[in-house]
């Protein structure tokens, strides 16, 4: 390995060694200082990937732009969820090094996953963070929904693990090797064993990104796990899933099957994912089904790759993380103290703890794809990729979901703002600074991309060539 | 010189920058009513000096034919997205009432809104820029952008402020406006790559893409999902269920801002965009529009007269009044596309003082129910005195406003479509009868409940006596206003300017 190398690879190193590192500090004396350090950790990570434009490509790790792209925005994700966490697993108990140190090593494997350049690395890689996540959502030892939580995403993970990891070997078995590069030189005609192979690990990432039908586990993971657990899930593993489909798509680039598997996901996801959201009684749950739903947006940009696809679902998941973060953010700190999950219980909200009323409501309009915040320019450039592919019946169907969704969006901000307050309750506590940033930067990274989407677009239009 | 004074940005975000500068003045209900007023009355003086000067304007040419101000500027190149903004007469006019309407909101909830009085005129004012951009903008996915930002403030207004079953109106308000709305977006996005794979230029700019020839089919399509977006904002029967219950639920501020602009919106889309931009396909479905118009204004006069509740029956006369606009722009021909526009401007200034005025005697009397009242001429003969006038302006008296708008649609439609003409004619009388039979029950006849209620206080008087000034002053010289939109009309019909 060269110094080049190293250079490239150093944000990965810094994020295991920092993860090794909190864990040995935890060790020697627990403390709350734990979180700062790792969120030290994670900024200077951030900070090399900006700072430091290396392209290098060594067996089974490409630091290419879109893996530099992919960093940034996970790390970005992570850093957030660690703001999140710091107050929240304090007034929950939540203590002891485990949390900070699981959730660095969870990015380094996002990282990893989003630079491979084989099978075999991305496996690992995704595997990690996987990993990672079954100890984060069950971190809440006391909690019984949280057990549960863990147990479904554990078997459910390992059944996904195992999926993958059998369309990986059928696909070494058909054309030994295990380089991305090389398998997506297309042969004249596709042998069977190799699209058995490529359907199978599209399968294991339909697991990740939940789409329908493999979306089971999601409500009840989502519900259970601690809000900020959940807000990276829900948004980074999500990101780290989307590019590696995206590393996945060229292997089946010109078989139509590919398309049309992909096409009956994205349809049954949009329409599975925003009906089952209308019957939701509890937050959690709602945001849950919405975030299935959102998934089946980002198939549709995948159907459309050929017609630039590549670039819509990137910035929709973007956009998507950034909502997601906030509204987790927001149920974090709305719900604390009590368990606070049903959308009844936030009647009046908005006016109480008007800062984190006011990002959930954002963010709200956000996911349901209202302007100006971003997930209407996400909406748009996935719909406009969608009917440059000739995609009009799934564009429409998409479309009427859209609408399927506004009214359960709206519903929680119906809530927020529009009911009586029954009773009077104790005035809301003030927010910290940390609790503060981190509703704050997803918040503005949403208004932003809504008003000025031009810089993200022109970037993402560079790295996907 | 004025077009770098980027005139048309600060009309759009002036009062955006009203919105935000309402944060500080959150808790300080006599602050915000203070900013609210600066803000708004500043808009509606720019509104007026444009007026003042826009022959001056004119007369400098600038870079499209027909307009007085334009701007223009990259926006989201990735899509072709441009900033454009476009000043003509008939925008002109609408920002006028625009910013004029907001104005007589404000006056008419200066006492009515005691409540969180920072949030509501914070959503005022980022509706003002919402409306202000629809009118002003003339690239699509910019007027789409606008379109949709100017719900979420009137979501909020008839949610947290309205009354009754406000949450039912305002979310089925909402829904029925997205759901045509985004059927339009995949219109834009498709008529967007046709104009691109036809020239290979990405663009949303309105000039470019009406030049796109289509075909047929296509075209049909298109228009269809662009006309389902204007005709539930017009609202053109049978998709204006939306309306009676979003204006009785609403606050009075909501009532006016909704009849008197929210409405326009829908027409002035079905005028800017819809028909220059599919003519074959508008020619096909004229017909249909007809039709739609004139059910509608003989249903809603129907209804209108069954109503017990006085705003009720108000927006039923509303989805009367719109079908003329309807009429004169489904017959696009200079005639009745004038009176169409005047009479979307009378429609404001009429409908929004009747909701004022019923608004003024719920505050006093905390029903709208007709049968409660009666013999208030002899009670509070101020307000009397004024709703009769208005009434008599929305019945389309010779003399006042709504006349000259509804007289020239006729005589336009008259030349294209006897028999719509014909019918419509029948509608006008009709509105008579129900505005009669609002006007006696609720002035005139003997008092059925003892109600104790007050006049007219001088903040009243004043909002009521500048929306008469203006009724009359648009019913006996209507010129100026033709004057001012004569250039766009004759361009929008095929002439020269």
């Amino acid at each position: 390995m060269t110094k080049a190398d190293m250079m490239a690879l150093m944000p990965l190193i810094i994020l295991a060694g920092g993860s090794v590192l909190v864990l040995l500090a935890g060790a020697v004396r627990p403390g709350g200082y734990l979180y700062g350090l790792a969120i030290t950790v994670v900024v200077s990570a951030l900070a090399w990937t900006i700072a430091v434009p290396a392209t290098v490509v060594m067996p089974g790790l490409a630091i290419t732009p879109f893996a530099r792209f992919f960093a940034v925005f996970l790390d970005s994700a992570g850093l957030v969820a660690l703001l999140m966490a710091t107050g929240y697993n304090k007034r929950r108990g939540i203590v002891g090094e485990e949390y900070p140190a699981t959730l660095l090593f969870a990015l380094a494997g996002m990282g990893a996953a989003c630079a491979a350049s084989d099978l075999l690395m991305l496996f690992l890689g995704l595997e990690a963070f996987t990993f990672a996540f079954y100890l984060l959502v069950a971190i809440e030892r006391d909690s019984v929904r949280g057990g549960e939580a863990g147990l479904k995403y554990l078997l459910n993970g390992t059944l996904s693990a195992a999926v993958l990891a059998m369309g990986i070997a059928l696909v070494y078995c058909s054309r030994g090797t295990l380089r991305l590069s090389e398998l997506a030189r297309q042969p004249a005609s596709l042998e069977p064993l190799f699209l058995a192979g490529v359907c199978l690990i599209l399968v294991g990432l339909a697991f990740k990104l939940s789409l329908v039908p493999a979306h089971l586990w999601t409500p009840d993971v989502y519900q259970g796990a601690p809000a900020p657990v959940t807000a990276l899930l829900s948004t980074a593993s999500k990101g780290a899933s989307v590019a590696a489909v995206l590393l996945i798509l060229p292997l089946m680039a010109g078989w139509r099957g590919g398309h049309d598997i992909l096409w009956c996901l994205s349809l049954a996801t949009m329409v599975c994912g925003n009906l089952a959201a209308l019957v939701q009684t509890s937050i959690k749950r709602l945001l849950a089904w919405s975030s299935v739903a959102q998934m089946g947006y980002v198939a549709l940009a995948f159907v459309a790759l050929p017609a630039g696809g590549g670039r819509a679902a990137i910035f929709y998941v973007v956009a998507y993380a950034a909502a997601g973060l906030a509204s987790f953010g927001a149920v974090s700190i709305l719900s604390d103290g009590s368990d606070r999950d049903a959308i009844e219980q936030y009647r009046g909200l908005g006016y109480r703890n008007p800062l984190a009323g006011a990002v959930l409501a954002v963010a709200l309009f956000s996911l349901a794809g209202i302007p100006p915040a971003a997930g209407f320019m996400a909406k748009f450039a996935v719909f406009s990729a969608a009917l440059r592919a000739g995609e009009i019946a799934l564009a429409m169907v998409g479309v009427l979901t859209a609408l399927v969704a506004v009214f359960f969006y709206l519903r929680v901000v119906v809530a927020l703002y529009m009911r009586p307050v029954d009773g009077a309750e104790a005035a809301a506590r003030r927010l910290t600074g940390s609790e503060a940033l981190a509703l704050a930067i997803p918040t503005l990274v949403t208004v932003v991309m809504g008003v000025y989407p031009s810089p993200l677009l022109d970037l993402l239009a560079r790295i996907m060539g | 010189m004025m077009a770098d004074l980027h005139l048309l940005t600060v009309l759009v975000f002036f009062p955006l920058a009203g919105c935000l500068l309402m944060l500080p003045a959150w808790k300080c209900p006599a602050a915000a009513r203070s900013l609210a007023l600066g803000v708004m009355s500043g808009e509606l003086l720019l509104a007026l000096w444009l007026y003042a000067s826009w022959q001056g304007l004119a007369a400098l040419k600038p870079a499209l034919p027909g307009y007085l101000l334009v701007e223009d500027a990259p926006w989201i190149s990735a899509f072709g997205i441009r900033y454009t903004l476009g000043l003509d007469g008939l925008s002109l006019l609408m920002v006028m009432l625009t910013a004029f309407s907001f104005c007589i909101a404000l006056a008419v909830s200066w006492r009515a809104v005691g409540e969180k009085v920072g949030l509501f005129l914070a959503l005022l004012l980022a509706m003002e820029t919402g409306i202000m951009g629809v009118f002003l903008a003339l690239d699509l996915a910019l007027f789409y952008l606008f379109w949709e930002v100017m719900l979420i403030p009137m979501f909020f207004l008839i949610g947290i402020w309205g009354h009754g079953r406000r949450i039912y109106s305002t979310v089925k308000f909402f829904l029925f406006t997205m759901f045509g709305s985004l059927l339009m977006l995949l219109a834009i996005i498709a008529l967007h790559l046709l104009h691109a794979r036809q020239s290979g230029v990405t663009t949303f700019g309105l000039f470019e893409l009406i030049a796109t020839p289509l075909p047929a089919g296509t075209q049909l399509w298109l228009f269809a999902a662009f006309f389902l977006a204007f005709a539930i904002k017009f609202p053109l029967f049978p998709l204006h269920t939306w309306l009676p219950d979003a204006h009785t639920d609403a606050p009075t501020a909501g009532s006016v801002i909704l009849a008197g602009l929210l409405l326009k919106t829908g027409s002035y889309g079905l005028i800017r965009f819809g028909y220059p931009l599919f003519p074959q396909a508008a020619q096909t479905l004229t017909p249909l529009i007809y039709t739609l118009a004139i059910a509608g204004i003989i249903y809603a006069s129907l209804v209108a007269f069954a109503q017990e509740d006085m705003k009720r029956l108000i927006a039923y006369s509303s989805i009367g009044h719109m079908g003329y606009v309807a009429i004169g722009i489904a017959a696009w021909e200079p005639v009745a596309l004038s009176g169409s526009i005047i009479q979307m401007a009378n429609h404001g200034v009429t409908t929004g003082a009747l909701f004022a005025m019923v608004g003024m005697l719920d505050e006093r009397a905390h029903t709208r129910e007709i049968g409660a009242f009666g013999g208030l001429w002899g009670k509070i003969p101020l307000w009397s005195f004024f709703f009769l006038i208005f009434s008599m302006a929305s019945v389309g008296l010779p003399g006042l406003n709504n006349f000259v708008g509804e007289f020239l649609v006729l005589a336009g439609t008259f030349t294209k479509a006897p028999l719509a003409a014909g019918l419509a004619f029948v509608g006008i009388v009709l509105t008579l009868v129900y505005m009669v039979r609002l006007v006696q029950e609720v002035v005139f006849q003997v008092e059925r409940r003892p109600l104790p209620l007050a006049d007219l206080d001088r903040r009243e008087i004043c909002v009521l006596a500048v929306l008469a000034l203006l009724v009359v002053w648009m019913g006996v010289h209507p010129a100026p206003l033709l004057e001012l939109i004569h250039g766009p009309v004759r361009l929008l019909t095929g002439g020269v300017p």
